[in-house]
């Protein structure tokens, strides 16, 4: 069997000055443990370019490249353009329709990254139906979902030994389970799920469901894991991918 | 008119931009006002327990917040993730 490439993941850290310190010791040396660190979205609090330095200063500590999707909270002050920037600035890769490969000593690994947005699940989802500001919606996690689809097939060209999807919202609801099912329309969006599974994805990574839980499958079995800080309790986890074939 | 008060006041913490707090949840028990949830350190629980007050309910708060656990050293969980298994 093939070396796995380890990728090390965790979201929803939601920084701001009062968690300074919190991460940076935990993330020294994390190099021992994983080829790349990814942050789920959710980094920051209120969304301000303060809080975004908070998090570039707490996880300048990992000495792996750290790639991160920007969560909803990270668009809340309208600041969304300005954290990507700085944090681009401070050598953090930020993915938003996009993706970026890594080659480490097991192979290459391929991210590809979205925020994604609410949409609901089959059966329980918002409809493009009625009023625009409901087409808004609906329509905008329809797109947000063809986002990561092109991401992942120009990824696809990067012919990559593991491709990991990341996205801030769930693609599945298996892993929403503990969060109330009223909001899970909110939680996550089917669509993220149905373009993992049509496009060659090793592993999906998430975060946003809070209350939800770690372990999850899209309809075809590729393996989901909600990394949201309050799941996973710790300040990352490291799964150990598998290259599908052998360099 | 208490599920009113609770449904408003969680809204109040989830849009209040010190707080932004989206997993406080308030529930009326006679006359105590009951917070819980989970926050993130002990100033966010605080600046969640001031927007409660500021709301003059003229209930006793009762506060039910949990911190969450501090992400604490030692090795990280390593678990493997196999490619699917074709037979
Ligand atoms: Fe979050
Ligand atoms: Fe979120």
């Amino acid at each position: 069997m093939p070396d796995p490439i380890r990728v090390a993941a965790v979201g929803d850290v939601h920084l701001a000055d009062d968690l300074r310190g919190r991460y940076a010791p935990l993330l020294e040396g994390i190099s021992g443990e994983a080829d790349a660190l990814l942050v789920a979205g959710d980094l920051t609090q209120h969304g301000t370019v303060e809080e975004a330095k908070a998090f570039a200063d707490e996880f300048d500590a990992a000495d792996v490249p750290v790639l991160v999707v920007l969560g909803n909270h990270d668009y809340h002050s309208g600041a969304d353009r300005d954290i990507a920037r700085l944090l681009t600035d401070r050598g953090v890769t930020v993915l938003e329709g996009t993706s970026t490969t890594i080659e480490t000593d097991a192979g290459r690994l391929g991210v590809a990254g979205v925020k994604g947005f609410c949409l609901g699940f089959h059966g329980r989802c918002a409809a493009d139906f009625g009023e625009p500001e409901m087409k808004a919606f609906t329509g905008h996690g329809i797109e947000t979902a063809g986002v990561l689809r092109r991401a992942l097939d120009d990824l696809a060209g990067e012919e990559p030994d593991v491709t990991v999807a990341l996205s801030h919202f769930a693609p599945v609801d298996d892993t929403l389970i503990g969060e109330p099912k009223e909001i899970w329309p909110f939680l996550g969006n089917y669509r993220l799920g149905e373009a993992i599974d049509e496009t060659g994805v090793d592993l999906a990574v998430h975060g946003h469901a809070h209350a939800g839980r770690e372990k999850g499958l899209t309809p075809a079995g590729v393996p989901v894991r909600n990394v949201a800080q309050p799941v996973i309790q710790a300040a990352f986890r490291v799964y150990d991918v598998v290259p599908r074939r052998s360099a | 008119m208490n599920e009113q008060l609770a449904r408003d006041l969680e809204r109040d913490i989830a849009s209040d931009p010190r707080t932004n707090e989206l997993g406080i949840r308030l529930q009326v028990r006679g006359e105590r006002l009951v917070v819980s949830g989970e926050v993130a350190s002990e100033e966010r629980r605080a600046t969640v327990l001031e927007v409660v007050r500021e709301h003059d309910t003229g209930l006793e708060i009762v506060d039910h917040i949990m911190l969450s656990a501090e992400p604490g050293p030692g090795g990280p969980d390593h678990e493997q993730i196999d490619p699917p298994q074709r037979s």
